[in-house]
């Protein structure tokens, strides 16, 4: 296990050292011309410094004074060019990472299995593949590109300082610069922690409300709302606190490294203008000094923010991690058989399974032989195991060898795709997704003629609700568009099961929200469709599995009572009790008080 | 949103604006100050580059080597430096306390008026909606009032500072380095509005991007089923290759913009020697002048970019504060907490007299509904989903108000007495328990400090809830978590029924409070329900049929209309619905 940890971890960080390996040149082209701008840069005020002088001592002509100003000029122009060109090589590349990473972590996301859905909110795996990812952009962004822009600029800035000016009043005036730094540094410390203070206090407000309104009720109820108001007064106030400390924090960063560089000026001013009467400096050179002080101020006054931007991108670049080394749900098996058609035989022989991570049995001892073109029906209460077979039969979960075959080929052996690819498959919740009826019937597979969409959907007995939409087949469900009823959604999801002509036909409670009377129409006309095929169908409702060729009892996991629909009655046991009650319940209150 | 309200909602914005500004007043003595303090941070910038000046002019080019005149204005530079400094601090600090005092006062105000609203309110918005108005279009004032008004104040201040100084020290210069105001506002004018469409566009595809994510996670199993992960990568890297787009726009913008304004910048500096040239080297024109003005130049651009970056601010303020106006505006749905009579302990004598209700005008859930509960008696209500029992109860605490008719509560009108005092009168056991987060105890007691450990405790025990309690680790301390899903539906019910309890109402009220209970606990809660419905007015609605044949009264409610009334075997004997309605379920067990 820790073997394979190791293994894993280099995945994800495989990607971004094969990114970097893919975008090298760019790199090294970014760097250099980065470097190279920021000396251009640092020219310009040593051009000043010459037009200074040249004005300050008269020994220039007027023309070679203009000819100096358009060599800034050019300088200008030149640095605004190259400024460009890094910018859209270095930061480009970190735009180009932010969509690398969400096209793989999306296509890493899609081979995982259901388990790690059941473990993993949506939310939180969607704040990964934008929030997390951005954060990693940031750092490969801004973070990399300022601290890189920021040496370069205060190396070169104290070279000319040093260099072609002054070295003493370099050091002098260059002394406070560490002092801020270690400021800048430790206020920035400072601030992270308050700040996280800050946003916790806001969560705090967040949940108070959010628990507030969902209780309201019960807060009316009990007369509550004047103390809930004092309690929530206490969070708003602790809001303030909060903020007020990270001002406190936050708001002597700025003025502490002002007085630092007043130090700075000091020293140029007193030191400085002494030099340029002893003639030890020129006017000129005093001048590109003061600006060049400037400059070097820029970066340290940056080094909080570029340590957190590093801080915050190296934090949700492990959290990446942790998805990317999370194994895909089929790794490591490999289906040797190359069957590419499935004719429906279902066997299962002595299966037992165990969800991961749990410690109780999900299905003990089960034996089904199902042939071809048969139907079978199951029926148990919630948890007793009905959608666990399913999903082992659709390899959501892997099962060990020889439990369960598919004619007669163990399922194990069978390539994932082949096997799915001929189930047809009607889900328990109705999800849709927010894009046309046809392309949900069709899921995202543009195949089939309208002829055999509109066929599918007659049988599902969706035909007509369709044809009522104002757009019929183009109308767009879900979340933004027309919201349809749990009943035509459980409808949609049978014709997308039906339309893939699958050789086996699976429905899980799937016909729990549409009235008696349309089951009726649909079960008449699954009938037909299952002719051919095989078909498993899970009910709560005896009405829908009755016509099976054999109906199961699950109860903890475990086949109880299994025959048709008249030796299970004649059982007089639980399905016959079933039974009972369910025809009983059919004369509903409404009835009995009318 | 229709294009009417909108239009509305364009014509208010100045309106809103004003009223926001309103929130200063209380501060306003704090907000002059931190104005006056700007206005000495602004001269300590504007003084800076005039002593360089001068110790260029008066003492280097001169050759004065005064070492004592160096020092003193190092030292007054220096002064400067930290008198900005100080005051600098001292304007955040005020200016972020306003700002937060402000936002906690708006959120105050907003979460008492929610809190006072009527039930009616909180079936029409949804729990989000409501939560968004008091946390982030709160948060989203927080620019607005602790920046921006201080902020144009200063950027303005500082334009006209600078051209003010330049315009004492050579007017004709002024002129000339105020000729590339207009550009940079131009360049900054065109730039802010490119990049907000831009980035508008980018956001919208960052939440397309996002739609799509949480969709197919939550559809993931669907899409491994039916083996469509290409489809579905293919279409996400449509969408990412869109969202790269603009993401990539952004950067071009931003590669241009700031380096233009350091070109126009520089091209200014440029003209500005050339036509100093001449008068310098004609000696009309001191060195260290020319110098003051290269540096006022260069502090142009950051007051003419902020400018242009509040009037987002206030755009985004505005948009919040509308939504949060909206709800403090919302007073028709107030309930009053502080009017009606005070109302101690009741008898419990409860009478409904041709009640007529309806949640939404004209579909009446209860019609000319009339019935009379004894004090202490215990009332059962039955019928069939949506006959309006459940309506009865949100009634007589008044969660609505009914139409016509009267609902009397010892003979007295209900709406005759404090609201308050009259929910305190009657405890409420639903089908559903909300619990808090905090622990056992807090969960009894709410907020009601007058009910004390040891009355949780008798009050637990008395419902049978304490011998759960007792062996939690912590007991009575334990914490309730998530909403208290560490607890089964059934000890949840037993808490709830702690908590009504311990309240010791007049009047108890069992809305469906056995549904969904495991046998076992049920068991444990009927014995319960015996002791404290015992000498107390009590209603009860129940399913099971079986629960509530010992009741005083059963009331048959169908479609609003009360159907019959009277004691079980009294109705049994009637041979009406409730009969079939008890032999149908009896034969069922």
């Amino acid at each position: 296990m820790v073997l394979m940890k190791e293994k894993e971890t280099v995945k994800g960080k495989q990607l971004l050292l094969t990114f970097i390996r893919d975008h090298i040149w760019s790199y090294v082209a970014g760097i250099l011309i980065l470097l190279f701008s920021s000396f251009c840069a640092m020219l310009i005020p040593k051009i000043l410094g010459i037009i200074t002088d040249g004005l300050d001592k008269r020994n220039m002509a007027r023309e070679q004074i203009y000819q100096y100003v358009l060599l800034m000029l050019g300088a200008i122009i030149l640095v605004f060019i190259l400024k460009y060109i890094w910018r859209y090589l270095l930061i480009g590349n970190c735009r180009t990472v932010e969509c690398y990473l969400r096209d793989n972590l999306f296509k890493h996301l899609q081979t995982l299995s259901v388990d790690f859905y059941s473990h993993h909110k949506t939310g939180d795996l969607v704040a990964y593949a934008i929030n997390d990812i951005q954060a990693v952009r940031f750092m490969f962004g801004g973070g990399f590109v300022q601290a890189l822009d920021g040496i370069t600029i205060s190396v070169v800035s104290i070279i000319f300082m040093a260099n072609t000016i002054n070295p003493i009043l370099t050091v002098m005036a260059l002394a406070p610069v560490p002092v801020a730094a270690v400021i800048m540094v430790r206020i920035g410390k400072l601030i992270r922690e308050r700040f996280k203070r800050v946003q916790e206090a806001f969560a705090d407000i967040s949940d108070k409300v959010q628990e507030n309104l969902s209780g309201i009720r019960v807060i009316k109820a009990f007369a509550q709302e004047r103390e809930e108001v004092l309690n929530f007064t206490k969070f708003s106030q602790s809001r303030v606190d909060t903020q007020m400390k990270l001002t406190q924090a936050s708001a002597i960063m700025g003025p502490s490294a002002q007085i630092c560089f007043g130090f700075s000026f000091l020293f140029f001013i007193v030191y400085g203008s002494r030099l340029v009467m002893d003639g030890t400096i020129s006017l000129g050179d005093y001048i590109a000094f003061n600006t060049y002080m400037i400059t070097v101020m820029g970066p340290v006054m940056n080094i909080s923010k570029i340590i957190e931007t590093w801080q915050r991108g190296i934090a949700s670049y492990r959290r990446l991690n942790e998805i990317f080394c999370v194994p895909p749900a089929l790794e490591g098996t490999v289906s040797i058989c190359d069957v590419c058609e499935i004719k429906g035989k279902i066997e299962i022989r002595n299966l037992s399974f165990t969800y991961p991570k749990a410690n109780r049995r999900a299905l003990k001892d089960i034996n089904i032989q199902l042939e071809q073109g048969k139907t079978l029906g199951i029926l148990g209460k919630t948890g007793s195991g009905k959608t666990t077979l399913i999903n082992l039969l659709l390899r959501l979960f892997d099962v060990k060898d020889g439990h369960i075959f598919v004619d007669g080929i163990d399922i194990n052996k069978i390539p994932v795709d082949v096997l799915r690819e001929c189930i047809g498959y009607v889900p328990q919740d109705n999800f849709l997704f927010s894009t046309t009826i046809k392309n949900n019937i069709e899921f995202f597979k543009p195949v089939h003629s309208d002829d055999e969409i509109e066929e599918v959907s007659k049988i599902s007995a969706i035909y007509d609700n369709i044809m009522e939409l104002q757009e019929g087949f183009d109308t767009v469900v879900g979340e933004r568009g027309t919201t349809l009823s749990g009943g035509q959604k459980q409808r949609v999801s049978i014709a997308r099961a039906l339309i893939k002509d699958p050789s086996i036909l699976i429905l899980d409670d799937s016909l729990s929200a549409v009235d008696s009377k349309t089951e009726e129409t649909i079960l008449g006309n699954i009938r037909d469709v299952l002719e051919s095929r095989t078909g498993i169908i899970i009910s709560h409702r005896i009405s829908t599995v009755m016509h099976a060729d054999e109906i199961i009892y699950l109860e903890n996991g475990r086949i109880v009572e299994r025959g048709t629909h008249a030796q299970l009655m004649e059982l007089e046991a639980n399905y016959f009790k079933l039974y009972k009650t369910q025809t009983n319940q059919a004369e509903t209150l409404e009835e009995v008080v009318k | 949103m229709n294009s009417l309200d909108r239009e509305k909602q364009a014509g208010s914005d100045k309106f809103q604006f004003a009223r926001l500004m309103g929130y200063y007043r209380p501060y306003l003595p704090l907000l002059l100050l931190s104005m006056v303090l700007v206005l000495v941070i602004n001269a300590a910038v504007l003084i800076k580059p005039y002593i360089i000046k001068h110790v260029i002019d008066s003492y280097i080019t001169k050759g004065i080597n005064d070492r004592s005149a160096l020092w003193t204005m190092g030292i007054i530079y220096f002064v400067l430096v930290v008198i900005g400094a100080i005051f600098t601090y001292a304007q955040s600090y005020i200016l972020t306390y306003v700002g937060q005092k402000i936002m906690f006062n708006i959120r105050n105000s907003l979460f008492t008026h929610i809190q006072n609203m009527s039930m009616s309110f909180f079936d029409r918005n949804s729990t989000g909606r409501i939560l968004t108005r008091v946390t982030n279009d709160v948060e989203a004032l927080n620019d607005l009032f602790s920046g921006v008004l201080v902020n144009l104040f200063r950027d303005f201040v500082m334009v006209i500072g600078i051209v003010a100084t330049m315009a004492f020290m050579d007017f004709r210069l002024m002129l000339v380095s105020v000729s590339c105001i207009p550009l940079i506002v131009l360049a900054t004018v065109i730039y802010r509005i490119a990049a907000r469409k831009n980035f508008i566009r980018m956001k919208s595809m960052i939440a397309r991007i996002n739609g799509f994510l949480a969709e197919n996670i939550s559809g993931m199993k669907l899409v491994q089923i039916f083996h469509r992960e290409k489809e579905k990568f293919r279409e996400l890297e449509e969408l990412d290759r869109e969202y790269f787009k603009f993401s990539f726009r952004e950067i071009i913008l931003n590669s241009f913009s700031r380096p233009l304004v350091d070109i126009i910048n520089n091209l200014t500096i440029a003209v500005l020697i050339y036509f100093c040239t001449e008068r310098v080297i004609g000696n009309t024109l001191e060195i260290g002048l020319l110098y003051a003005f290269i540096t006022y130049i260069k502090q142009f651009f950051d007051p003419i970019s902020t400018i242009s970056e509040q009037y987002t601010t206030i755009q985004s303020a505005v948009v919040s504060s509308g939504r949060i106006f909206e709800i403090l505006d919302t007073v028709d749905v107030q309930e009053d907490i502080h009017g009606g009579r005070p109302l101690g302990p009741v008898r419990g004598e409860i009478e409904f007299k041709n009640v007529w209700f309806a949640y939404n005008e004209e579909e009446w859930i209860l019609k000319d509904l009339s019935f009379k509960i004894e004090a202490g008696e215990t009332a059962a209500f039955v019928g069939a989903t949506g006959s309006g029992k459940s309506t009865i109860i949100s009634l007589l605490t008044r969660f609505y108000d009914i139409q016509k008719g009267e609902i009397l509560l010892d003979g007295v009108n209900i709406k005759e007495f404090n609201l308050l005092d009259l929910r305190r009168q009657v405890s409420v056991v639903l089908q559903d328990v909300f619990l808090f987060s905090g622990d056992i105890l807090s969960n009894i007691r709410l907020n009601n400090s007058e009910i004390t450990d040891a009355e949780i405790e008798t009050a637990s025990k008395y419902v049978n809830a304490g011998g759960f309690i007792e062996q939690l680790p912590d007991k009575y301390h334990e914490k309730v978590k998530e909403r208290g899903c560490t607890f089964s539906a059934g000890q949840r019910q037993l808490i709830s029924f702690a908590r009504a309890v311990a309240f010791k109402p007049s009047i108890l009220v069992l809305d469906e409070a056995t549904a969904n209970i495991d046998t076992e606990t049920e068991l444990v809660i009927q014995n319960a329900l015996a002791k404290i419905t015992k000498g107390r007015t009590s209603i009860i609605i129940a399913h099971r049929l079986s629960t509530i044949r010992n009741a005083d009264k059963i009331i048959v409610i169908h479609k609003g209309r009360l159907k019959e009334m009277g004691r079980h075997t009294e109705l049994m004997e009637a041979e009406g619905v409730y009969s079939r309605l008890y032999r149908l379920q009896v034969t069922k067990k």
